[in-house]
């Protein structure tokens, strides 16, 4: 590689992340169950037209973020929902209120806290929905979360 | 790399002051990478095609509640409708095709209500077939376990191969899920199909072919419908 392209590829790279702007996947170790079974069932038992293929289960999960390393800074903190197999998903949930509440789609995140960070973990209960395209479901799926904190 | 981009393109500097670079930039670029790890802390869920395949067949009389799109729901019904005709003594064995009809009361489907099959000339059939993972299992196929013959109370015996059926229903265009057939008399017949995620229905009219000289008497046998999923 030529010493020009390999500046252009750092600048590239460093441009993508801006300075003032850093995220943290949050440490959820604590979260249970960790590696969660998941029932799902037609949203519509019998394949009405328009045919809805759409699967969906609920679950509920102990959330328990460990955010020591911002405690007393302010931040946001999200739930992502990585696109992965087995395609197109859906995730809402619900909470007791220490989050928010919210509904993210596969390939994007969505807030569940924003302020001060007062205690070095963050604990709350979702039933957390996730709803899947049928069709799409061919064998076992492990479908992955994280929490990412943005620092402001 | 190749002897001919090391001739074209000469290190700056001796092997030390390269790798010195290559780390400073190696450590640049994880630098830069770092804030966002690949899901090292990451709760999961695991689902699968778990939930079982979902069948529902209604030959005549069903056991839906309700309509499918009024949220109704598939149940259970242990009805067993009789197809029947009375031949004339006359017209007994002419070859004259005599027409079947059936004590099921069902004209409409069970999907909407849209009155499919006009009773008693109709016999209504109709299930749907709900399984995930589109293409992967092919259809649901629908046997009939049929008789050699239908018999009297005197013992006298009719093959089933007399009877046979037409299909169609009110507002059908297209190919017919349950096609006409001919009762195979004593073997397992396929009697049509239903593709994944779809509702199937077809309206039957039986006749019998009337092409034999049986005793007089009644003459009963029973044919059992059966919806496998693959």
């Amino acid at each position: 590689m030529r010493p020009v392209p390999r500046l252009l590829l750092l600048m590239v790279l460093a441009v993508a992340v801006p300075a003032d702007a850093k995220t943290t996947v949050i440490d959820d170790s604590g979260t249970l169950p960790y590696d969660a079974p998941l029932v799902l069932h037609w949203e519509q038992l019998s394949p009405r037209r328009p045919v809805n293929n759409r699967m969906t289960g609920t679950l509920t999960v102990r959330v328990k973020l460990h955010v020591a390393p911002w405690l007393r800074r302010r931040g946001r903190i999200h739930l992502v929902l990585p696109a992965q197999q087995p395609g197109a998903m859906n995730a809402s949930w619900s909470t007791q209120g220490r989050l928010l509440a919210g509904r993210v789609s596969s390939g994007s995140r969505s807030l569940v806290y924003s302020g001060l960070i007062t205690t070095p973990f963050i604990e709350d209960v979702l039933q957390l929905t996730l709803e899947v395209d049928g069709t799409q479901l061919r064998q076992l799926y492990h479908v992955n979360f994280r929490f990412e904190m943005d620092e402001e | 790399m190749s002897p001919l981009r090391r001739d074209t393109y000469p290190r700056l500097g001796g092997a030390g002051l390269h790798n010195a670079r290559r780390l400073a930039r190696l450590v640049l670029c994880a630098a830069l990478l770092a804030p966002v790890p690949d899901t090292v802390c990451a709760f999961t869920i695991t689902i699968s095609n778990g939930p079982p395949k979902t069948v529902y067949l209604q030959v005549g009389v069903g056991g839906f509640i309700g309509q499918y799109n009024t949220g109704g729901t598939p149940a259970n019904n242990a009805t067993v409708n009789q197809e029947s005709v009375s031949v004339a003594a006359a017209a007994v064995g002419n070859g004259t095709a005599q027409a079947m009809t059936t004590d099921s009361t069902v004209g409409a489907s069970s999907y909407d209500g849209f009155v499919r099959c006009n009773v008693p000339a109709q016999l209504y059939i109709g299930g749907f077939y709900r399984t995930p993972g589109l293409g992967a299992t092919g259809s649901a196929t629908v046997t009939a376990i049929v008789p050699a013959v239908l018999v009297d109370t005197g013992g006298d015996t009719l093959s089933f191969a007399q009877i046979s059926w037409t299909t169609g229903g009110n507002g059908d265009s297209g190919a017919e899920p349950f096609p006409a057939g001919t009762f195979s008399a004593g073997v397992v017949q396929t009697v049509g199909s239903i593709a994944q995620n779809q509702w199937a229905e077809s309206c039957w009219t039986f006749s019998y072919s009337n092409t034999t000289f049986p005793a007089a008497g009644t003459y009963a046998g029973r044919v059992l419908y059966t919806l496998a999923a693959p």
